[in-house]
């Protein structure tokens, strides 16, 4: 499980460790927003987020000396955290469009 | 448009959380097998509880990198050695009265509980009882009297009178001994023991 | 159809199932403000520990505090499922004078716990003590015989709810709520059996505790938000459903092995420290995909709602619920981290925010939601004759205070696993020593003073349930149906 880490490494490892799930959910937030409105400043303002999932991971794995599979378990949630979005937005579009054909049946009836 | 594909139809994820939460139940119980099986008294991890008529060393073991018990020669407790049903007996009577003192509500034990007092993970090691042949009788006289044994380090905050037997307490030695010896993977963190006569 | 008119309200009388509700709820908030008064003693006696002393100790009142919580959220819950049964099984409520009868000997039962631990507190170390007083065990202290009155008053409510569902229709979503019914109350049956083995003890004792709050109470809660949706938004029964099977499969697939978590220290083998940093590292996943969802949804039809109570504190649900669990529950979950932080302030922290963030707000909620129809379906929106102070205030100063003292326990946690662990080498010096550093001391009034804050809230959201909506004299808000 990797070596003992020292004082200032706690506090960034949990810092990081907060950062990671924020920044993730802040991604997620404009990543969706860029796709219900199209406006570029949502898309910029979502590659910052996650720039800055990236520093977070980044910095997590480094204050904590993570080694081997956390490394990979690291490597998940840069990839996880990119991917999650885009799949639940999909999902969204794919759900709701039972409601839509629900109206439209109802309309043609 | 208006179709809802495959892979968004209210029947394929029915069947998802279905087999997922099938799945992660059926690796949990297996897993649950093996770990209660590890964890049982009497094993590698979780020693009989007879491990009170023995030494416990707590030592740093460099293949893990942090410390872990170790087993060492005979020390009875109380001077009594004990055969293990009888040994059984009297942990049993000090896990039944840490419940029945509900001492969990205070203290922390493996880390669990409440954070108003000490961690007892260790306690039999802790170098506040000052030396291994005063600590057994320093032990006992505590937990029968804390109002007035308490050394609350400036704190002010006392152990309350729980009204603790001799017999009861002798038992919450047991235990607590016995706990030390179980392999908690290096927590507490760098514990410094008290001063272990014979290391080797 | 107008979006608002301004209408007469239209009571009508309550269904047995929500008078049962009724019932529930209100006891919910009576345990409520006991849950916050032993608190208060709790968090006193950090600062002044001869308060009490042998008389009422800490042990005493911090079980009272955290067991009240636990019955109280469970009283929400059972209320709340009275609350929806018929209207989702679209028949009436099979037993309700059954139903009247369980909550009576449940309610009582829990009175005479609750006097047996501040009256009788501790016993003898014997089997005795723990079937009659209390079984010592955080959160589950309930006495063997309690246990077991338990586990026959919830079979009573479930035996009512199925056969409820039975009688009239199943759903997607009575289904799923049935179904973790009957693994709640399982998994409660696994924190019932002595054992001297304190490493055994803690394993089954935390199926009870995590596979509650990390997988059946997170779906239960699922259910009743989804009832909600579709009741006040008027959402697609059927996108609902399918959305409530994708959050179950997210939710048990990443915290059934996230128990792992609470395996690195208990004696438990050392593969439990990859398979719960890994499973617990999921566990924000389902909280982060609500937060797509929910733009999704309001990108579509926006969020309007005829009780604003009821929907602000839903949205406190789902600030608390990701706060609480998914950052503050990941911040100490990798093992690198828990080595330092495992049974420190910062325990209590993360506890306070997620219990109060993902299930104390959720069950306010659905009791605004039965004020109103009790109330004669009355105006709830905005524009109250007082401008609803008492309900906007108690919503800031509960949250405000609770956010307050996770914080404060925050920088106590920290405080203490630095000085505790890190320097001191984890002894009982070293425990003390970290408890009186400066920082540690400070956290704990400024905890105090936001314990404060809690209380004013809770008192004020009381008188607010209380008056809300008595003299309101124009009916509920009519919503426009969904655009398409
Ligand atoms: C609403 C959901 C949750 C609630 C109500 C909750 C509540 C709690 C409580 C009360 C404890 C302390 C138990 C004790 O007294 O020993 C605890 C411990 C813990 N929780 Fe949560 N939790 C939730 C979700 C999560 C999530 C999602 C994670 C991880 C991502 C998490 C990680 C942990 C960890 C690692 C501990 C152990 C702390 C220690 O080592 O002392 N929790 N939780
Ligand atoms: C007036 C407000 C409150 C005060 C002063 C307070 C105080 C305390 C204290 C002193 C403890 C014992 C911690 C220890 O062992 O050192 C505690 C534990 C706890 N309280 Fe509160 N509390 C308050 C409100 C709440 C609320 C609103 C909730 C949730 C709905 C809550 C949930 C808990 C939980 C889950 C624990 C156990 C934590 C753990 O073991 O990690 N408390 N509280
Ligand atoms: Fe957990």
């Amino acid at each position: 499980m990797g070596d003992p880490i020292g004082l200032q490494d706690l506090f960034f490892g949990t810092m990081a460790g907060a950062g990671v799930v924020l920044s993730g959910a802040l991604y997620a937030l404009f990543f969706a927003l860029t796709r219900l409105h199209g406006s570029r400043a949502m898309n910029i303002a979502s590659l910052a987020a996650y720039l800055l999932l990236i520093i977070s991971v980044f910095v997590m794995a480094n204050a904590l000396a993570l080694s081997g599979f956390w490394i990979l378990v690291s490597a998940v949630m840069l990839i996880g955290y990119f991917l999650l979005p885009r799949a639940i937005w999909h999902l969204c579009v794919g759900t709701h469009a039972a409601e839509a054909a629900a109206t439209h049946s109802r309309a043609t009836q | 448009m208006n179709e809802v594909p495959w892979w968004s139809s209210e029947t394929l994820w029915r069947k998802t959380a279905i087999w997922v939460t099938a799945f992660m139940a059926v690796v949990l119980i297996v897993l649950t097998f093996d770990t209660v099986r590890q964890i049982t008294a009497g094993g590698e991890r979780v020693p009989a509880y007879n491990v009170i008529n023995q030494k416990i060393f707590y030592e740093v073991n460099s293949d893990r990198g942090y410390q872990v018990p170790r087993i060492g020669e005979t020390s009875a407790l109380f001077g009594n050695e004990l055969n293990e049903a009888d040994a059984e007996a009297l942990v049993t009577l000090g896990k039944l009265t840490v419940q029945a003192k509900n001492c969990m509500n205070c203290h922390t034990l493996l880390g669990n509980g409440a954070y108003y007092a000490p961690d007892l993970t260790k306690a039999w090691l802790d170098p506040g009882w000052v030396n291994e042949d005063l600590r057994e009788q320093l032990m006992v006289q505590f937990l029968m009297d804390p109002e007035n044994n308490a050394r609350t380090f400036g704190t002010g905050r006392r152990m309350p009178n729980l009204g603790i037997t001799e017999k009861e307490a002798h038992g919450i030695v047991a235990f607590l001994k016995w706990m030390s010896s179980i392999d908690t993977n290096g927590f507490p963190r760098g514990f410094k023991p008290l001063e272990q006569e014979d290391g080797a | 159809m107008s979006t608002s008119t301004v209408n007469v309200p239209v009571a009508s009388p309550l269904t047995a199932g929500q008078r049962i509700a009724m019932h529930y709820f209100i006891a919910a908030m009576v345990l409520f403000l006991a849950q916050i008064l032993f608190g208060m003693i709790s968090g006193l006696q950090y600062l002044m520990p001869d308060v009490f002393y042998n008389q009422l100790d800490f042990n005493v009142t911090r079980m009272v505090h955290i067991n009240a919580m636990i019955v109280w959220l469970l009283f929400g819950f059972i209320g709340s499922v009275y609350w929806l049964v018929e209207d989702e099984a679209k028949t009436e409520l099979v037993g309700a004078k059954l139903a009247l009868i369980n909550f009576w000997i449940l309610t009582t039962a829990v009175a005479v716990v609750v006097v047996v631990y501040l009256f009788v507190q501790v016993g003898p170390g014997e089997l005795k003590s723990i079937w009659l007083i209390n079984e010592g065990r955080e959160y589950i202290e309930a006495p063997r015989w309690a246990d077991i009155g338990i586990v026959v008053c919830v079979l009573v409510f479930f035996y009512n709810i199925a056969a409820t569902f039975m009688k009239g229709t199943w759903s997607g979503i009575s289904g799923v709520l049935v179904l973790d019914l009957v693994a709640l109350a399982g998994i409660y049956c696994a924190g019932m059996y002595f054992t001297p083995n304190i490493s055994v003890d803690q394993h089954w004792w935390w199926w009870v505790i995590h596979l509650w709050v990390e997988a059946t109470w997170e779906v239960l809660v699922g259910c009743i938000m989804a009832w909600g949706l579709i009741q006040t938004l008027g959402a697609s029964r059927k996108v609902v459903t399918t959305w409530l099977y994708i959050e179950v499969a997210l939710m048990f697939g990443s915290g059934i092995l996230g128990l792992g978590h609470h395996y690195f220290w208990i004696g438990t083998p050392e593969y439990w420290l990859s398979i719960g940093g890994f499973f617990s590292a999921l566990e924000p996943i389902p909280l982060v995909a609500m937060v797509v969802h929910a733009v999704y949804d309001s990108g579509r039809h926006g969020f309007k709602s005829a009780n604003h109570p009821a929907l602000a504190w839903l949205i406190a649900h789902a600030f608390g619920n990701f706060f609480g669990a998914g950052v503050w529950g990941f911040m100490h979950t990798l093992p690198q981290i828990n080595l330092y932080t495992h049974g420190t302030q910062w325990t209590a922290s993360h506890g306070h925010l997620a219990f109060f963030g993902a299930y104390a707000t959720i069950n306010i909620a659905m009791i605004y939601i039965a004020l109103q129809r009790v109330r004669g379906n009355v105006w709830m929106s905005g524009g109250l004759s007082d401008n609803g102070w008492k309900w906007k205030w108690s919503l800031g100063l509960l949250n405000g205070g609770v956010v307050g003292m996770t914080v404060a326990l925050l920088i106590a946690g920290y405080d203490q696993s630095f000085v505790e662990r890190a320097l001191e080498g984890s002894t009982w010096s070293g425990y003390f020593q970290a408890q009186q550093s400066a920082w540690f001391m400070q956290a704990m009034n400024w905890r105090m003073v936001f314990g404060c804050m809690t209380t004013v809230g809770i008192l004020l959201m009381f008188w607010d349930m209380l008056t809300i909506g008595t003299s309101e004299t124009r009916g509920k808000q009519a919503l426009a149906p969904l655009p398409e």
